[in-house]
């Protein structure tokens, strides 16, 4: 089944188009990374599936139901991020009982020992917590809830690297336990990789990728070796990314579409080959500019 | 995992219990209003009056806790404004709620901190009897007012109170939707207030004043203000449906 369905959504502000022209969908029960530079639209793109946001065209249904203004899309969905409003009169402790009020699939017990686990004090205020505290407890409603639709909008913002860890864990663990359509937009795709099934990049507001991580994995490979054999042998391919090491040696990398013909001829030029990492194949499609920040120098 | 289906009546009733709960220092600062309301109309008699003969002299000063009233307008009027502020309408959205269950528990809400504000408006009164008591020496002599009274003076001031909340949540909304109106609306009324019978020849806010304040027929003045109070909270609850939540 098809939990998310979109087909053509925009989204202008003013001048500027966050999303352009998006068609995808997303299957129940997956885990999607959300990935994409900043300012390419991830956060509006949330917002929309929340139903916090209206789009300007387009079509999009979660559930079925056009999610702005939905109480159905409202009641089966949760979105984190770290500007998640608690009122300031209410401790953490209460806010816990709110929540189990309102989610219908609140597992309490669950949220009070990951609330004991990250030693929170009930009597202390969202207000005053730190920004990794922030995001922790944030985390905490998200995944306590077990909302069949699960929006984390830069989760980890803040959390030190054990808490991340911790973070991502749990997440996986109370996955498994209760299966339910998850989309995580973040930066640390590295540190993600292994939670996610499909990966869907955004560039610009448009989609770039939508594709499962293992796909992405060997999507494209690396070649390393001397400048001129290289540029030789990536002549006339879409190079997604080259950086020159140390004295005439490149490193490009392409498509893994080389034929068995290019791939013997590589060998037997001694170039290294070598697949690349989806984390950094990411960095790579989502940049501008094929040399990175380095072409500021040139 | 399996979608559960909500309906609306639950949804506005755990959202109300929610703002109860959430908004409660506006409960306190009823409670501060209407105590310096009190002490205000303690310091100062409404009315005096005296007679002297050759043996006997007497002074009579009234003093009068209607200035609790107006203060429960401003308090009404103040509220009202701040629940439509924008970190109020994102703890809706934190859990759950769409714009319509928003607007319905927030009138809920005003509502019941509307009525609370009137029966201890009403009940001010004999705050003001008890300090008076204690700080003069002399007779203190009290108006007495029947149940009957008692119960239409709260209605009828928790409808005058509901009046002003309910143009408050509009004008909050108005800002909300467009941070102009948070200049605009000030400046129209108090321009309205000093020159509006210059220009217009009539006072507006006169004869504002006149529709709602004196109406002497109950049911006529219920019927004014209720279709206000209606008018406004509709109006508000469509700008609102269309509006985004950007927290």
């Amino acid at each position: 089944m098809k939990i998310i369905e979109c087909a053509g959504l925009t989204k202008i502000y003013g001048r500027k188009k966050a999303l352009d022209q998006m068609t995808f969908s997303i299957e129940e029960n997956k885990i999607t990374g959300l990935i994409g530079r900043n300012g390419a639209g991830k956060t509006t793109l949330l917002k929309i599936l929340a139903g916090f946001m209206k789009e300007t065209s387009g079509e999009i249904k979660v559930f079925s139901e056009r999610p702005f203004n939905s109480l159905n899309v409202s009641a089966n969905s949760v979105f984190v991020d770290d500007q998640m409003a608690f009122p300031q009169a209410i401790p953490l402790g209460e806010i816990l009982e709110v929540a189990r009020d309102f989610y219908p699939n609140w597992d309490h017990s669950f949220a009070l020992r990951l609330f004991d686990y990250f030693s929170f004090d009930p009597k202390d205020y969202h207000k005053r917590l730190s920004k990794g505290k922030t995001s922790t407890f944030n985390m905490i409603i998200g995944l306590a809830s077990h909302a069949p639709l699960t929006l984390f909008d830069e989760p980890t913002t803040g959390m030190d690297a054990s808490v991340r860890k911790d973070f991502y864990r749990v997440l996986l663990k109370d996955y498994i336990a209760y299966p339910r359509t998850m989309i995580l937009s973040s930066h640390h795709l590295d540190e993600m990789e292994d939670l996610l099934e499909d990966v869907l990049l955004i560039k610009n507001g448009k989609k770039h990728m939508h594709m499962p991580i293992s796909d992405l994995k060997e999507w494209a490979i690396g070649i390393k070796g001397p400048a001129t054999v290289v540029l030789d042998l990536i002549n006339g391919r879409d190079v997604i990314y080259k950086n020159e090491i140390g004295i005439k040696t490149l490193y490009a990398v392409v498509k893994n579409d080389l034929s068995q013909s290019v791939l013997n001829q590589v060998q037997v030029a001694g170039l290294e080959i070598s697949s690349v990492r989806s984390s950094d194949l990411c960095v790579y499609l989502n940049n501008d500019t094929k040399g990175g920040i380095d072409d500021v120098f040139n | 995992m399996s979608l559960t289906n909500t309906n609306m009546a639950e949804t506005v009733k755990k959202q109300f219990c929610f703002k109860l709960k959430a908004n409660i220092d506006s409960f306190s600062s009823l409670v501060f209003i209407q105590l310096l309301a009190v002490v205000f109309s303690s310091f100062s008699g409404v009315a005096t009056s005296g007679m002297s003969s050759e043996d006997i002299q007497i002074n009579v000063n009234y003093y009068s806790a209607d200035l609790v009233i107006p203060f429960t307008f401003i308090w009404a009027f103040t509220t009202a404004i701040t629940i439509t502020t924008r970190p109020y309408r994102n703890h809706d959205f934190t859990f759950i709620s769409n714009r319509l269950s928003s607007s319905l528990s927030n009138i809920l809400f005003l509502a019941a901190a509307t009525i609370l504000g009137s029966i201890t408006a009403l009940l001010a009164g004999n705050l003001l009897k008890l300090m008076m008591y204690f700080r003069l020496e002399s007779l203190v002599f009290s108006g007495t007012t029947s149940l009957k009274e008692v119960l239409i003076g709260i209605f009828v001031t928790f409808l005058y109170v509901f009046l002003f909340s309910a143009v408050g949540y509009f004008v909050g909304t108005l800002v909300q939707l467009n941070k102009l109106f948070s200049v605009l609306i000030p400046v129209l009324f108090f321009s309205s207030l000093f020159f509006g019978s210059f220009i217009l020849g009539f006072s507006f806010l006169t004869d504002l004043f006149q529709f709602y304040g004196e109406e002497t027929v109950l049911s006529i003045f219920i019927m004014k203000t209720l279709v206000t109070v209606a008018v406004f909270f509709i109006a508000s609850t469509s700008i609102w449906n269309q509006l985004e939540v950007r927290r």
